[in-house]
């Protein structure tokens, strides 16, 4: 980094005028019996963005700090971030390449949608039945291995449609037999304390699938052939300068470069998240799990049944893990332990968006996504980039957890 | 007691599961596995005076580490607990040692440094093992010398490359693996072959490392060498187990790289490679040094289905210099595995153990100083070829004039090129490219 020192001044702004807008505000906001609830959150995000020029305007005039002031507020404290960045390091790629910065960003968006429909089957869990289900990665992983011995060992040549319809099927099945038999418990009141319970029987379901399908298939990594490999086309046929395809690659003008299993897989994600979508806000068993997940009582008083919708919730979010799995199985090795590293990034997302939220889980997988490649991409030090790939998440969730302990959609406590 | 229908349901439930856990275990490779032993032949006669603390009945036991989980390279532990247990079968076919059957005592150190340190404290003070022989991931074999010399065990490493290990000169550690900076030489001595004698245009490599005590140290080591030889060099780190190679691909490609260099280890070389393939810049694009991991060929190819035109580099002699019992260990390997061949380390794991056995055997005792005394002065002719420990506390490194990393170290382990030329080609029959004294083929460097 040629200019360090600006850099590190604008993030001494941020951070000094953020903590500053944090704590200051909301006591001027009770001093003056305000809604206090966003106020410790706007007035960090409006003191980092411009600190004394902001605050002091807030202080006295007190407005109601809505999302669009706030949403206003984090896109300039992204600004100062990025142009203070493009000053202080003025030759790194994410400043000097176009098209390095843009296949960055697709790449983050791809794998962030994939990120976003795992955390959705976590959040709609914990939405319905108010449990952290520590054996989300494991239904994950064993999606992908169904998936992967469909095509590659049971059925060569099948369809991987057929296959992940199967995945979807075989972790629907666990996730409703588990709820059935291990959960249901804590709904009929035969459990003394059922958050302890819940912790402690997804995290055994964690161990034993992890383990069972280590002794099942050995813990040698597999993976799927890519699932459908784009055509080798080039358009304008001699040069390819608009796009350019090759079974593993797209290419577009020249610039933009997705990897075909990355693309395929977010594909389908998004064409999940579509039914998924039509299925919660079209039919009458969505409008029902909504329900519960709104007021589990009222729910109950008009004729929905929610230990029904408890096993519906479980078998779907599992089944929406192994879905994601069976996706990226073309695109990682796999081995009995790929869950656990997607699990804790879905733990990371779910807070985010807030605990609970369906949109709140998709917009915080974009958001890990896209935080995770310009992370990767930009930190100056090669060595370490990739290797700080874990921590992107941790900083996001400590920010999350200062600022907005409820996440961006998340319901008030 | 009275059960509800689902009472009882769940009851069966937790029956099963726990019937299955039991029925699965012996084949399992879980870490409950580290306590799971193999026991081999019956030969028990009496054992000899001043044996150490085993009781007489009981068979000698033998520790063995290897990464058998994640983020460990599980291939690379998989192939060397095989070969381990072959040589203890090959032991006890004969009649054991010292009248005893030989056991060996299986842990999986899952390629972590902290759970191989736990793994190993245990085979000495739980399991009573009289040495310890392994070692695939140096950040492993850095914290299991530090265990073996606390507690006086003599440790033979198979696989662990980096140059500390032997460099601290602790009487009980003994290696037959590579130095890392010895193999980081021939990696350049190779590059700059490609570049001189094949005609390869190589002005800038990228060196894609784990941040390990393998990884660090041999990039270090690579990226001087080749500045050394007027190459260009640019190295990105990354952790052991890393997925998602999105964002690092995308930087390598924009650095324009003449060749690709991999050291990382376990599944995380593969989807390193396969990402890379995806991206463009593969090995059929670029000319790419994988890992050894690319050895397994079964596992390589499955993983890395455009991995063809790897360069891969291997340890021990080629093919067509094989002893007699590097074809013996070969045959029974290929027998018990499937495989078509035998990789370098499942070479080495084997006669980690035989020379451990060798030793114990002149020694008379399965004391560990004896035992260590005896493994100073060893000449063992093993898979590898001919073992010998030269440099030692007899000819220390002041005396014989070498850096201290040459102390207990196995002087002569041969280091070749090899490269896939054809897709799902076997490692063995692979075309071996550098040295020339070993060359099978030429090498054929893409995308020039």
């Amino acid at each position: 980094m040629e200019n360090a020192a600006i850099f590190g001044w604008a993030l001494l702004w941020i951070l000094f005028w953020g903590a500053l807008g944090g704590v200051v505000t909301p006591r001027v906001y009770a001093r003056k019996d305000l809604e206090i609830s966003q106020a410790s959150f706007g007035g960090a995000v409006i003191g980092a963005a411009l600190g004394p020029f902001s605050l002091l305007p807030l202080w006295f005039a007190t407005p109601k700090i809505t999302s669009r002031l706030i949403g206003i507020a984090i896109a300039i404290v992204v600004g100062i971030f990025i142009a203070a960045f493009a000053l202080a390091d003025p030759d790194n790629l994410c400043v000097a390449n176009g098209g390095f910065v843009i296949s960055q960003l697709a790449n983050g968006i791809v794998i962030g949608i994939i990120y976003g429909l795992m955390a959705l089957g976590l959040t709609l869990i914990f939405s319905i039945l108010g449990v952290v289900s520590f054996a989300h990665g494991e239904f994950y992983m064993i999606g992908g291995m169904v998936t992967y011995f469909m095509t590659a060992e049971w059925i060569p040549g099948v369809s991987p449609i057929i296959a992940i319809l199967a995945s979807c099927v075989v972790t629907f099945a666990i996730g409703y037999l588990f709820e059935r038999i291990f959960l249901r418990p804590m709904g009929s009141g035969e459990i003394e304390r059922p958050t302890e319970y819940a912790i402690l029987v997804t995290f055994g379901l964690a161990f034993f699938l992890q383990y069972l399908t280590q002794a099942l298939t050995s813990a040698v990594p597999v993976k799927a052939q890519r699932f459908f490999p784009f055509p080798r086309t080039e358009i304008p046929a001699d040069s390819g300068a608009l796009l350019k395809m090759t079974p593993g690659n797209v290419t577009v003008f020249d610039a933009i470069s997705i990897p075909n299993p990355r693309f395929t897989a977010a594909l389908l994600a998004l064409m999940m998240l579509a039914a998924l979508l039509w299925f919660l806000y079209r039919t009458w068993v969505g409008k029902a799990l909504r329900a519960v997940s709104q007021d589990r009582q009222a729910a109950a008083v008009t004729g929905i049944n929610p230990n029904s919708m408890n096993t519906l919730a479980f078998s779907m979010g599992a089944m929406l893990a192994g879905l994601s799995g069976a996706s990226l199985v073309q695109v990682f090795s796999w081995l009995p332990q790929v869950g656990i590293p997607a699990a804790a990034r879905s733990f990371v997302i779910i807070v985010l968006g807030g605990m609970g939220s369906l949109p709140g889980a998709f917009l915080g997988g974009l958001i890990v996504g896209l935080v995770e490649a310009a992370g990767t991409g930009c930190i100056p030090d090669a060595t370490r980039a990739a290797a700080y790939i874990p921590a992107y998440g941790m900083v996001i969730l400590t920010l999350v957890l200062l600022l907005k302990p409820t996440g961006l959609f998340g319901r008030e406590l | 007691m009275n059960l509800t229908p689902m009472g009882t349901i769940r009851a069966l439930a937790t029956a099963l599961i726990l019937l299955l856990i039991v029925g699965c275990a012996p084949d399992s490779q879980t870490p409950e596995e580290s306590q799971s032993d193999t026991s081999i032949s019956q030969a028990e006669k009496a054992p000899e005076e001043g044996d150490s603390e085993q009781p007489a009945a009981d068979p000698i036991r033998i520790g063995a580490f290897f990464p058998l989980s994640a983020p460990g390279s599980v291939v690379g532990g998989e192939a060397m607990r095989d070969a381990m247990l072959i040589a203890a079968d090959h032991i006890n076919a004969n009649g054991g040692l010292l009248g005893r059957p030989v056991e060996l005592i299986v842990v999986d150190s899952e390629g972590l440094p902290e759970r191989g340190s736990a793994v190993i404290e245990r085979l000495i003070s739980q399991d009573r093992v009289v040495a310890i022989a392994g070692g695939y991931h140096s950040s492993v074999g850095v914290v299991a010398k530090e265990v073996a010399h606390d507690n006086n065990i003599p440790i033979v490493l198979a696989n662990t490359w980096n140059d500390t290990i032997t460099s601290v000169q602790y009487p009980q550690v003994f290696r037959i693996a590579p130095l890392s900076s010895e193999v980081s030489a021939v990696d350049v001595k190779f590059m700059q072959w490609l570049r001189d004698d094949a005609g390869a245009r190589l002005e800038k490599v990228v060196l894609l490392t784990e941040n390990t005590d393998y990884g660090i140290p041999a990039a270090e080591d690579t990226s001087r060498l080749l500045a050394e030889a007027g190459i260009d060099s640019v190295t990105f780190g990354v952790d052991i187990g890393t997925q998602d190679f999105a964002g690092i691909v995308e930087r390598i490609k924009a650095e324009a790289p003449d060749l690709i260099m991999s050291l990382a280890t376990g599944e995380a070389s593969y989807n390193f490679a396969q990402q890379a393939a995806d991206a463009g810049i593969g090995p059929q694009d670029v000319p790419t040094l994988c890992d050894h991991n690319a050895l397994e060929s079964n596992s390589f190819w499955r993983n890395v289905p455009d991995g063809n035109y790897c360069f891969v580099r291997r340890i021990g002699l080629p093919a067509q210099l094989y002893n007699d019992v590097a074809l013996d260990f070969l045959a029974e390997y290929q027998a018990r595995t499937g495989k078509e061949g035998a990789e370098s380390y499942a070479f080495a794991a084997y006669d980690a153990v035989r020379v451990i056995a060798q030793a114990i055997a002149e020694a008379g005792t399965t004391d560990a100083d004896a035992i260590i005394a005896t493994l100073e002065g060893i000449t063992y002719i093993g898979a590898l070829g001919k073992i010998t420990f030269p440099v030692n506390s007899s000819n220390t490194p002041e005396q014989a004039g070498v850096d201290p990393k040459w102390w207990h170290q196995f002087p002569d382990p041969a280091v070749t090129v090899v490269q896939y030329q054809h897709e799902g080609e076997d490692s063995v029959s692979a075309t071996v490219v550098f040295p020339e004294t070993y060359r099978t083929g030429d090498p054929v460097v893409v995308g020039q």
